[in-house]
């Protein structure tokens, strides 16, 4: 086993990095741009959304509402109409 | 001063209206009913529905004028597949909140044949129409609407014609839109 311990400690050992270690670091740091997005524009984007979402909500209850109003006429008229057609039925 | 008056004012136009908004507590016939209808809008929900309402519409332009004074539907509709669903107690919990001096019923048919009855109970206050109830019983169906608010008779019967359903006959002397 001691090949395997002298193959791991050379592995292992400690190696201090070339001299232009940190140049190079920086450098690279410097070429890749970052992405940040301004503060303002995420907020305007959160308040796009925000308020898309509410308006979208919005409509989905005045569409529930809408339906519920028409299904009551609808019924008030049928029977109303059916009233109607049971008072002729009755005349003489 | 100015307060007292006001909930004086509120306390008075929550009163009117619990006088014709009747207390519909019929949730068990949905379990034994094959299709149910149930309808509860009230005023801000109505005012709120109307503004999706298209005017171009007929049908939908004819609902966003009778729902302009109403201050709420409220619509109970079973239809059973068997006869005897509901009982005579249902109907009378109905009918014992139709009292006058404020209720009275317009009209009421009974076909004893088929067992069918309806009914058209208004609400008058102040001289004007301050509530309609229109109820109508069969042997496999039991169907209540109540409409609160200054409901107009004329946009009610200007439902006829609209939705597929025949014009309904206006009386001699009542204006026609």
């Amino acid at each position: 086993m001691d090949w395997l311990e002298d193959e791991l400690r050379q592995a292992l050992r400690r190696k201090d990095p070339s001299p232009d270690f940190e140049a190079r670091v920086m450098a690279a740091a410097r070429r890749r741009p970052v992405l940040t997005m301004p503060r303002w524009l995420a907020a305007a984007a959160a308040l796009l959304v925000i308020t898309s979402a509410g308006l979208g909500y919005r409509y989905h209850r005045g569409q529930a509402a809408k339906a519920q109003v028409m299904t009551a006429m609808r019924l008030t008229g049928s029977k109303l109409s059916r009233i109607q057609m049971q008072i002729k039925a009755a005349r003489p | 001063m100015r307060i007292v008056r006001t909930v004086t004012l509120a306390c008075a136009v929550a009163a009117a209206l619990w006088a014709q908004q009747l207390k519909l507590n019929l949730d068990h016939l949905a379990g034994k009913a094959s299709d149910s209808v149930d309808v509860s809008l009230n005023n801000s929900m109505l005012q709120f529905a109307a503004k999706f309402l298209d005017g171009k519409d007929p049908d939908e332009a004819a609902v966003k004028r009778l729902i302009a004074g109403i201050d709420g539907i409220y619509i109970r509709s079973y239809e059973f597949k068997q006869d005897g669903a509901w009982s005579q107690a249902d109907l009378d919990q109905v009918r014992n909140q139709l009292k006058a001096p404020d209720w009275s019923r317009i009209l009421g048919i009974k076909s004893a044949e088929e067992g069918d009855s309806a009914e058209v109970h208004v609400c008058n206050q102040n001289g004007k129409i301050t509530g309609v109830v229109i109820l109508v019983t069969g042997a496999k169906e039991f169907t209540v609407a109540n409409i609160v608010g200054a409901v107009s008779l004329e946009s009610l019967a200007d439902l006829g014609g609209h939705f597929g359903l025949p014009r309904l006959e206006q009386q001699k002397g009542t204006k026609k839109r």
